[in-house]
């Protein structure tokens, strides 16, 4: 139980020691308000036209085919290192593999994901 | 090592067919109508279903221990085909009138079939987690499909919900690694069972236990996990609604037979009392919620609800006769519920509405609808003649036998309550006026075949139940011995 024990004493001194702080700040700080001070803070700006803009949603599709290849190059990584230990049976595996990434791509392609408009 | 792929056959066959259909999506100019690509889809799962059949006597555990390919797993390969099978049939129907998303919908609905056969497959907590993730993402998307707010509020609550859902069910499996070193069912079972005086067996155990089960408890929506499935049944698809209730609660079942049967039997006498308390909440309260529910679709939510409790019943026995009063009732359920909800997806194709009002009169509109209706719900009440009443035995005796007589009791008087507002129902269809607007109601060839389909089976199980008793005992003895 002493590991536990050391463990809980860590992560209650790690708790206190955070409320710990803030409560001495709140304590010693004096606090103004004044209105520049609650502007909204860009960069050190002025803000330019409203905020509450929309973004284009186009990026969002765009990092999800991003997300595709990322994560198929994570499993190319090791199989291209280890290539000729693993055979042909791991060959015709990741053709396959990529076969399939490569049909969604064709299928966002199709969709129209593709072009900017 | 040389990888056996013949393991993995029926799997590789229906995603093939799910990217087949991706690529012929692909390569038309135009949407393609749901009305051919429904009827493929209809084929191949049954020859795939005819396949599985075929290689059923084959029994193989490869790779280890991490793939199964037992007479248990065959059985429910065959169950989500079937109800994939009966699924695109009516689904040609729901899609009929907006055609835009029809190829996705069965691409999807072939890749969720494919998660179902993986996660009843898996023979190690890492594969059954990945089916489990890959059948519920599938699922948020069908949902999803429709783009209306309804639909997207349901799907976005599949999503989040599952997501907590999920996050016990691996924290359960991460304490079962933790005590076992291992990830394969098999070896985790050995090692589980001969480590009664652990230090883990007093506290880590059973909080694993109990994490499991509440992830299962959700994917069958058993009560108090069944919040999400009102609302999410609703706002589904019609025909994608009847996908969750047989194919996405049957595959919760096959994952709770297999990991409670296979690991934890030997605390049976901990977590059967959580069960019977499970089994009690579940099928009272879906029985009696179901009765002022004014929309079809909400009213058979709260009875596939109350139907979960009682299959749950199987696992209280926990005996073989338990296993195969789930087995068979499964199946059945899978036509008596899929045939209910095929009729409101007529009606809704027709009248835009799922409202119970707008089956006034249904016998006058269609009286095959309402007869396959009424057949349909008659066999999930358990009324004597029907496939679901010899289920309500077969349950009611595996219990009884266990000495639950004060359970299979309760269940029948609800079961007996639950035949009040299924007659409720029939009087609508029957007695009351239809609405002074109506026509006749429509039904596709494919919708016609689907409903006959479940009809014949409703009614030739419940007069001549031999051959699917056979097959669940068989299949109940290979798995426990």
């Amino acid at each position: 139980m002493s590991d536990f024990t050391k463990i809980a004493f860590f992560m209650f001194f790690g708790i206190a020691f955070v409320f710990g702080s803030m409560l001495v700040v709140r304590l010693l700080s004096t606090s103004k308000y004044d209105p520049i001070k609650s502007l909204p803070y860009e960069c050190g700006m002025d803000t330019i036209g409203p905020t509450w803009i929309q973004f284009q949603n186009n990026y969002f599709m765009y990092a999800l085919l991003f997300l595709v290849f990322d994560v198929e190059t994570v499993f190319l990584f090791p199989w291209a290192i280890r290539f000729s230990q693993l055979g042909l049976m791991a060959f015709i595996e990741m053709v396959l593999f990529v076969a399939m990434l490569l049909l969604a791509l064709w299928y966002a392609w199709k969709e129209g994901v593709l072009e900017w408009s | 090592m040389a990888l056996d792929i013949s393991a993995l056959v029926p799997e590789l066959l229906v995603i093939g067919l799910g990217l087949l259909l991706l690529i012929i999506h692909i390569l038309q100019r135009q949407p393609v109508p749901a009305n051919p690509i429904g009827w493929v889809a209809f084929l191949a799962f049954t020859a795939i279903a005819l396949f599985v059949v075929w290689r059923m006597p084959v029994a193989e555990v490869t790779w280890g221990g991490t793939w199964l390919v037992d007479p248990l797993a065959n059985f429910f390969k065959i169950l989500f085909l079937l109800a994939a099978a009966l699924v695109s049939l009516a689904s040609i129907t729901s899609l009929a009138g907006q055609s835009r998303f029809a190829s996705e919908y069965f691409v999807l609905l072939s890749m969720a079939t494919a998660a179902m056969m993986c996660v009843i497959s898996a023979g190690d907590l890492l594969t059954l987690y990945v089916g489990l993730e890959f059948l519920a993402i599938t699922l948020v998307v069908l949902t999803a499909l429709d783009r209306g707010t309804a639909a997207s509020e349901a799907g976005l609550k599949y999503l989040i919900l599952n997501a907590i859902s999920s996050a016990a069910l691996l924290y359960g499996f991460s304490l079962l690694y933790g005590m076992s070193g291992s990830l394969v069912l098999g070896e985790i079972a050995t090692i589980i069972a001969g480590g009664a005086t652990q230090a883990w067996a007093g506290l880590a155990l059973p909080v694993a236990i109990v994490l499991v089960l509440s992830g299962f408890a959700f994917k069958t929506s058993l009560v108090p996990f069944h919040m999400w499935s009102i609302d999410v049944y609703h706002g589904a698809p019609t025909p994608i609604t009847a996908f969750f209730a047989i194919g996405s609660k049957a595959a919760g079942f096959a994952v709770l037979i297999r990991v409670f049967m296979k690991l934890f039997i030997p605390w049976a006498a901990a977590w059967v009392p959580a069960l019977i308390v499970l089994s009690i909440l579940t099928f009272t309260l879906g029985n009696l919620v179901a009765i002022p529910q004014t929309d079809i679709k909400r009213f058979l939510a709260y009875a596939s609800i109350g139907s979960a409790g009682y299959i749950i019943m199987g696992m209280i026995a926990a005996t073989r006769g338990g296993i195969e009063a789930m087995l068979f009732y499964a199946m059945i359920y899978v036509f008596a519920t899929f045939g209910a909800f095929a009729v409101a997806t007529a009606v809704q194709a027709q009248t835009g509405s799922t409202a119970i009002s707008a089956l006034a009169g249904l016998s006058k509109r269609s009286p095959f609808l309402a007869l396959t209706m009424l057949l349909c719900t008659l066999s999930l009440a358990g009324v004597p003649g029907l496939a679901g009443f010899i289920g309500k035995f077969y349950i009611f005796w595996a219990v009884i036998d266990q000495g639950y007589a004060w359970l299979a009791l309760l269940g029948i008087i609800v079961s007996i309550l639950s035949v009040y507002y299924f007659l409720l129902l029939a009087k609508v269809m029957y007695v009351n006026d239809p609405p002074a607007e109506s026509a006749i109601i429509r039904v596709m060839p494919s919708m016609r075949l689907a409903l006959a389909v479940s009809v014949f089976a409703t009614v030739f199980f419940g007069v001549y139940p031999g051959p699917l008793i056979n097959l669940v005992t068989q299949v109940a003895a290979r798995f426990i011995s």
